[in-house]
């Protein structure tokens, strides 16, 4: 696969990056080693565009190479313009597309037990259908989560080399999540997308002992998974003993987490209060004005000051994290072991009483 | 039951549907429309954008109220409109229904909050998602087309951004 560096004929000149010009040919792997991918990175490539999905039936575009599930395309060729959904690169008929095979047993090669996973899936998706609230959505989001994990072959492992300082120096510019979902390869017409990932974030590194498998112009996030815990010295348990399976993207700072996390409470509470037609008995600790108000509003008060996250030490001892630090950032730093990520939160605590809502309020 | 806007029946129906393998397409559609929406649910909580922001209207997944802020530099800073966005069942390969719910003043919306922006209409792709739409209305409102104006007389008044400005201010109704 990988051919000479000075293959270029003088009548076609390729653009090569830094680590196509610097790069070694990779052996092939014929005997039983084992390689470690990012499982961060693997979903994102495993994922079809269009439903957001794993990839079913993959389909590849001739002419430029973005894959789709075959129905996802056939149905978007049908009822749309006739052209790549990704980049708008005519697509005549059918034809513009083959079948990928390969990467329909390297899916199943990772997720063994699909079958099962779409399973429950659908069984998810049945009872949000029943219940039919937001608390229930949002559950069901983690559920997925959740499942998606266990059903992954486990032999996916996360490097461990990228631990080392020089991995940092590409995250640090990184803090603004703006740029980094993956459909910013979308024709967009949006100046405020830049793509900025070229060659900074970790899939730049030559230093990693996995290429990637194909390069993203585009630079999809990677993603971290990680469990989250009430802290056990701080929250009641019974106030939130709730264990909280989180998947995102990896540049996703602990400000994010802990906004999220408060809109999870809010709307948690604002279920338990529909449900139990306004009993008065539920202990909220801090932040406890969030789940009042009618529809929409109460929840443009979320602020990610409302709760702390912290991280346990090897001393057993829980420390606070800054929310300026991205994920990524603390897994290196404080969590070089191969499971998720494990995290605390407690209520911020001169944030107990209630607050005043900051100056601008929606209306 | 107040918030049950979703015909019992047709739920009965569709988990029966859902187990015998969802060979029917109607109700598998939008088993996967609701799964995409879920996906991109979570995506927008997680992604910290500033300036918008969007979450399902009440109890239906197929409604969804989002919020932009008009971005710094524009005659928008310090304006945040309301926006309703509706999923047809051929979502994501149809475009959802966007319209404003604040009144907006702007040479690409109607009185009754109507945007003309293409990838709404022709250009709009399977790929685009709430994000992006939001993204583009935000990037809009600074940087209207002037060609094709919904309301002429924020086209006409758009060069004098002095003016603009304050008439847009002092019109802003949440
Ligand atoms: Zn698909
Ligand atoms: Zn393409």
């Amino acid at each position: 696969m990988a051919a000479p560096v000075n293959i270029q004929t003088p009548s076609k000149t390729w653009e090569l990056s830094l680590y196509e010009l610097h790069r070694s040919p990779q052996e092939a792997i014929m005997d039983g080693t084992e390689v470690a991918v990012s499982p961060r990175s693997l979903h994102s490539e495993l994922m079809c565009p269009i439903c957001l999905d794993m990839l079913k039936n993959t389909m590849t575009t001739k002419e430029c190479l973005h894959r789709f599930c075959s129905d996802c395309i056939v149905t978007a060729l049908r009822s749309g313009n006739k052209e790549c959904p990704t980049c708008r690169k005519k697509l005549v008929s059918r034809r513009s597309l083959r079948r990928d095979s390969n990467f329909d047993a390297l899916i199943s090669k990772i997720y063994p037990s699909r079958d099962e996973y779409e399973a429950h899936q659908r069984q998810v998706l049945e009872r949000l259908n029943r219940l039919h609230n937001k608390e229930a959505l949002s559950s069901s989001i983690e559920e997925g989560l959740r499942q998606q994990a266990r059903y992954r072959n486990h032999r996916v492992k996360k490097p461990t080399q990228e631990s080392d300082n020089t991995t940092f120096s590409g995250g640090e510019d990184n803090g603004d999540a703006r740029s980094h979902l993956s459909h910013d390869s979308a024709p967009s017409h949006t100046p405020h997308t830049p793509p900025r990932d070229d060659g900074s974030g970790p899939e730049g590194d030559s230093g990693s002992p996995t290429p990637p498998l194909r390069h993203h112009k585009e630079g999809p996030a990677s993603e971290i998974e990680l469990v989250f815990r009430p802290h056990p010295q701080l929250v009641h348990t019974q106030d939130y003993n709730q264990t909280r399976y989180v998947k995102t993207t990896a540049n996703a700072t602990v400000d994010h987490l802990s906004k999220y996390l408060a809109l999870r409470i809010a709307l948690e509470d604002r279920g338990r209060e529909q449900e139990g037609g306004g009993g008065e008995e539920k202990g909220t600790t801090g932040g406890g004005d969030i789940g009042e108000g009618g529809e929409g509003s109460s929840l443009s008060n979320i602020s990610e000051k409302q709760y702390t996250i912290y991280i346990m030490t090897r001393g057993g001892q829980f420390s606070t994290l800054n929310g300026s630090l991205t994920l990524e950032l603390v897994n290196e730093k404080y969590w070089k072991v191969r499971k998720p990520l494990e995290l605390y939160y407690a209520p911020t605590k001169d944030q107990q009483q209630p607050q005043p809502p900051a100056a601008q309020r929606e209306g | 039951m107040a918030s049950q806007n979703m015909d019992p029946a047709a739920a009965a129906a569709s988990s029966t549907a859902a187990l015998k393998g969802s060979e029917s397409g109607g109700t598998s559609a939008r088993g996967s429309v609701s799964k995409r929406l879920q996906q991109e649910l979570m995506t927008l909580m997680m992604s910290g954008n500033k300036g918008i922001s969007a979450f399902p209207e009440s109890d239906n997944l197929f409604k969804w109220v989002g919020t932009i802020d008009g971005a710094q530099g524009t005659v928008y800073e310090g304006l945040r409109y309301r926006l309703s966005l509706e999923f047809p069942a051929g979502y994501p390969y149809q475009a959802p229904h966007v319209k404003f719910v604040t009144p907006c003043f702007h040479p690409n919306v109607d009185e009754h909050g109507f945007i003309c922006l293409d990838i709404l209409k022709d250009k709009w792709s399977a790929l685009y998602d709430v994000r992006s739409i939001l993204l583009s209305i935000q990037s809009l409102l600074g940087e209207p087309n002037n060609e094709s104006p919904l309301n002429m007389v924020a086209a006409e008044l758009w060069d004098d951004q002095k003016a603009f400005k304050a008439h847009l201010h002092s019109t802003f109704k949440k």
